[in-house]
């Protein structure tokens, strides 16, 4: 059972790690140099009015009673209030509204790059040396080379020449589902239950769905676009090194056909090495979403977490920062678990 | 619209400084040709070092500060309506005092545009900001006015200080006074009549008759009741305006001590007389009364609507009431608010007014320069403002109408179409400021000699912006416009030229070298374009005698830096809640400046000019 036990001893670790985090959160809040009321009130913050707002945010406690309210609060989940950004506002509500547009976003920064990077990757990898292969894996390099927030702000200026037709020869606001605009939040109720307790009246509009598609699809293969180019790379060496391999050549001198040997033999070995890729985008994406949300207008986590540090929303950044790292630790346990079980050789040798 | 477009979008309403300073040194400030021209012919001519300093006043032998001082309790003991001139005169020596004793530079005033499509009819706003225009005359030919607008945070009006938020609230919610379109003139908006009684401390409101959006007829306990609520409430931000001096000082009663002390509950000197009467009792001659009430605060909401005071159980919490929930008066009605993405709201059928003629009135947050771009070259704002990464000054052909604003076209844009421009001065200065602490009077002097004003605005801020020579703003300053003229004329460190000389000079009479240069700090905060302009002011007194080090600070550190007087020179703005000039000046009391009693005893700006009256008694 010892490779179990290190995976317990994996989710045992990630505890201390997350109270490391929760204090080191809580000095930078309370104890560092801005002001949350001077955030609040501006510079006309008056003694008096100042005052209050101290005695309401419970700054006047002795530190250790804050501390412990803070690490209380964090464990059960009342992440508190909003100080700037959405005044008295829960911080739990405000996750709930732009968590979904995030996840949204991500959904697709990963799906696209999938079915693009990898077939292109394998397409390179077993044409290798080819005209095809240059090109893809030329363009696959300056496409990585391309940072984020420039490609935004391209996909933003041509499109928007596209507008009544235009030099492209098609007009993306009116190809499929209708647009008013190329920025701004999907619309994610296309989906849902008019009645949440108990769940009932089940809808869905495929209308909607197409223009929630629609809407996100230049913001996603921008944040995808890194890994797009990262998994084309992987997935051509991947599938340059199973065909050398010698199980293939034993495959070929068998006398099986390409298409079974490809199909069967190549294509499922050379994923291998992408499944870690793609579960390790997933922290590159909470990172990336944040200009990309920015400049395309959408209201989601990245664009909150943004804001929240510019304007000296501490409570909320605080949150958010504490739910990255949930989430970041979760990931982790989860690939410690998906190898656990996969890769008998995990923990034999600890 | 958003006249702020910046790193941080969020500019504090009216009644804060330097929040919309962070905003809109980065954003929408337009040039005033005319004004720039003006200045530049009208000056430069026997400004020699020295001009400036007690000119006639007969007072030569008080230092500035002490002036300045003096100055200020004789504007504060003369609050009648007939000793205007007095106060005039005393407001005058303070700006004297400061130009020539150069504690604090202004840089420019602020400038704000609007850019519309001819979709719409729309009146030209006014010096004090389009967020005070309400759109019950707005017309667009499909019956909704699309607008941009930057976050919002929150829609109850006691707890409204940032320009966002004062946008939707104006529109929904009515006070007693306002100013239309934004113009600097007082108008009634739900009160018929004011009476102010002989020694000026008790005013009575008469109300006209108005329904509000949950169908309740409007009463004079309204107003009571919504004004406790800006004392009394917990999520008030403004109570001050209401009771503290220099504001309106509205009798009532605290309890508790120094930091602990809070209003008693009722204890407010305003009340409903009967249905249609207010009366409401101040400490304090104010002169500025009714431009105070036009506050967004100050807004009437039904009585016990929230449960936030004393005596009151509420239909909503205070939560609500800031986030989902809104009930006023005015010509629209609220609709939706969709976290972060989208604000509406809706004709108000019986509104007492005239109008509404719009259907709707839709706000798409956005707050990134592109996003904005795009948003308007898609046609799907009205009213807009263009960040200035994609401004050209040479896109605007505009003519000055009778009240200084400039009115014209602009265009192409990108998309092909002109559009309206309106551009206007605004009722704001922004400027470098020291610590007399720090900062020796004849440093401050060589600055103000090598700044170059017009240079300035025009390198780094695209030419928007207008040439600031005085603190309070040329529209409300004191003695008129020919009193601005004189003393822009009289303005003694070389303006629009950077003076070398003249720098130098005052350097070495005070013994600074190049060898033994002063040294100082400038703080700015984190905005490209105030570090640019205090890079240029490094470069250019650096072989003076001046050695000047930059830095740059997140706003509220900045803010409470500034507090514990640990600035030594440093960029801010300040932005007129109302056209008066003391609610700028009285920063400017040298005791008023004392770092050491800021925040809680002082509330001026961070000068410590007060350190200079001590060394000279």
């Amino acid at each position: 059972m010892s490779r179990w036990r290190y995976f317990f001893q994996r989710v045992l670790l990630s505890i201390p790690v997350l109270f490391l985090v929760m204090t080191l959160l809580f000095v930078i809040l309370r104890m560092g140099p801005l002001d949350p009321v001077a955030a609040m009130l501006g510079p006309e913050a008056s003694g008096a009015q100042a005052a209050q707002i101290r005695e309401n945010m419970g700054l006047n406690e002795p530190l250790w009673q804050q501390y412990v309210d803070f690490m209380v609060g964090l464990i059960t989940f009342d992440l508190g209030q909003s100080w700037v950004l959405r005044r008295g506002y829960s911080v739990t509500s405000m996750v709930a509204t732009y968590g979904p547009r995030t996840v949204w976003l991500g959904f697709w920064a990963i799906l696209l790059p999938l079915f693009i990077g990898i077939p292109l990757g394998f397409y390179a990898g077993l044409n290798s040396n080819s005209w095809g292969d240059y090109i893809a894996s030329f363009s696959g390099i300056v496409w990585l080379a391309m940072p984020n927030f420039w490609l935004a702000i391209m996909f933003l200026a041509i499109l928007r020449q596209t507008q009544g037709g235009g030099f492209l020869g098609f007009d993306w606001y009116t190809i499929g589902p209708n647009i008013d605009s190329i920025i701004g939040t999907p619309p994610l109720d296309f989906v849902g239950f008019t009645q949440l307790f108990p769940p009932g009246g089940f809808y869905f509009n495929g209308g909607e769905l197409a223009v929630a598609i629609k809407v996100i699809l230049p913001a996603a293969i921008v944040l995808g676009s890194a890994s797009m180019a990262t998994e084309l790379r992987i997935g051509r060496t991947a599938v340059l090194e199973t065909i050398n391999s010698n199980y293939v050549e034993t495959a070929k001198a068998k006398g099986l056909s390409n298409r079974v040997i490809i199909w069967k033999h190549v294509f499922r070995n050379a994923l291998i090495p992408l499944v870690p890729i793609i579960t390790n985008e997933a922290f590159l994406l909470i990172g990336g979403s944040v200009i990309v949300e920015v400049v395309f207008g959408i209201n989601g986590i990245g664009r909150l977490y943004f804001m929240s540090l510019t304007q000296g929303d501490l409570p909320l950044a605080g949150s958010l920062v504490y739910i990255f790292t949930i989430i970041t630790i979760s990931m982790n346990i989860l690939q410690d678990l998906l190898y656990t079980i996969l890769d008998p050789r995990v923990g034999y040798d600890q | 619209m958003p006249n702020d477009n910046g790193v941080s979008r969020r500019s504090f309403l009216k009644a804060t400084s330097a929040g919309a300073a962070t905003a809109a040194v980065a954003g929408c400030f337009g040039g005033d040709e005319g004004n720039g021209d003006g200045n530049g012919d009208g000056n430069g001519n026997g400004n020699e070092s020295g001009n400036g300093n007690g000119n006639g006043n007969g007072d030569g032998d008080l230092s500035n500060v002490e002036k300045a001082q003096q100055a200020w309790e004789r504007a504060q003991d003369n609050p009648a309506p007939e000793d205007e001139e007095t106060r005039m005169e005393a407001y005058l020596e303070m700006e004297e005092a400061i130009r020539d004793d150069m504690i604090l530079l202004p840089l420019y005033h602020g400038l704000t545009e609007r850019f519309w499509y001819d979709t719409v009819e729309v009146e030209p706003t006014g010096s004090l900001g389009s967020h005070r225009q309400q759109h019950n005359e707005t017309t667009t030919e499909d019956g909704t006015l699309n607008l941009i607008n930057s976050g919002v945070s929150s829609l109850d009006p006691i707890q409204s200080t940032d320009t966002a938020s004062g946008v939707i609230i104006n529109q929904v919610y009515e006070n007693l006074v306002h100013y239309p379109n934004g113009v600097p003139e007082v108008e009634n908006q739900l009160v018929e009549e004011v009476n102010v009684s002989d020694d000026l401390l008790t005013y009575t409101f008469t109300i006209k008759e108005a329904q509000f959006h949950d169908g309740s007829e409007l009463t004079a306990s309204d107003f009571v009741y919504a004004w406790r609520r800006l004392a009394e409430s917990t999520a008030s931000e403004r109570a001050n305006f209401l009771v503290e001096p220099g504001f309106l000082a509205v009798e009532h009663e605290t309890e508790g001590e120094g930091e602990e002390a809070t209003i008693v509950p009722d204890s407010l000197g305003v009340e409903a007389v009967d249905d249609r009467t207010i009366e409401m009792r101040i400490t304090e001659p104010q002169p500025s009364t009714l431009d105070i009430l036009t506050y967004d605060s100050f807004a009437a909401m039904p009585e016990g609507l929230v449960g936030d005071i004393e005596g009151y159980d509420g239909e909503y919490s205070q939560e609500q009431i800031s986030q989902e929930v809104m009930v006023g008066c005015g010509p629209f009605q609220f609709d939706m608010w969709e976290g972060g993405t989208e604000v509406q709201v809706t004709a108000f059928d019986n509104y007492h007014g005239s109008g509404p003629e719009l259907d709707a009135i839709h706000w798409q947050i956005i707050e990134d320069d592109e996003a904005i771009r795009t948003y308007y070259n898609e046609r799907n704002a009205d009213i807009f403002g263009i960040p200035t990464p994609f401004y050209d000054q040479d896109k605007i052909e505009a003519e000055e109408d009778d009240m200084g604003r400039q009115i014209g076209t602009y265009g192409e844009l990108e998309n092909g179409d002109t559009v309206n421009y309106l551009g206007v001065s605004e009722m704001s200065t922004f400027y470098f400021a020291f610590n007399a602490r720090y900062a020796d009077k004849a440093v401050r002097q060589a600055i103000a000699y090598v700044t170059d004003h017009e240079e300035l605005i025009n390198q780094v801020f695209a030419g928007r912006g207008v040439e600031a020579f005085s603190f309070t703003p040329p529209g409300i300053f004191p003695g008129g416009n020919e009193a601005y003229q004189t003393f822009v004329e009289e303005w003694p460190y070389t303006p629009n030229e950077t003076d070398r000389e003249g720098a130098q000079q005052v350097l070495e009479e005070a013994g600074f070298t190049p060898d033994e240069p002063a040294e100082l700090t400038l703080t700015t905060y984190e905005s490209e374009v105030f570090n640019e302009a205090a890079t240029i002011t490094r470069d250019k007194v650096a072989d003076l005698g001046i050695e000047l080090e930059l830095e740059q600070s997140e706003f509220n550190t900045l803010i409470s830096r500034g507090e514990d007087g640990e600035l030594q020179f440093y960029s801010l703005g300040w932005i007129w809640s109302y056209p008066s000039i003391a609610y700028g000046l009285f920063g400017f009391e040298p005791e008023n400046t004392n770092t050491e009693k800021i925040p809680e005893d002082a509330d001026g700006y961070y000068l410590d000019w007060q350190v200079e009256m001590e060394s000279e008694e």
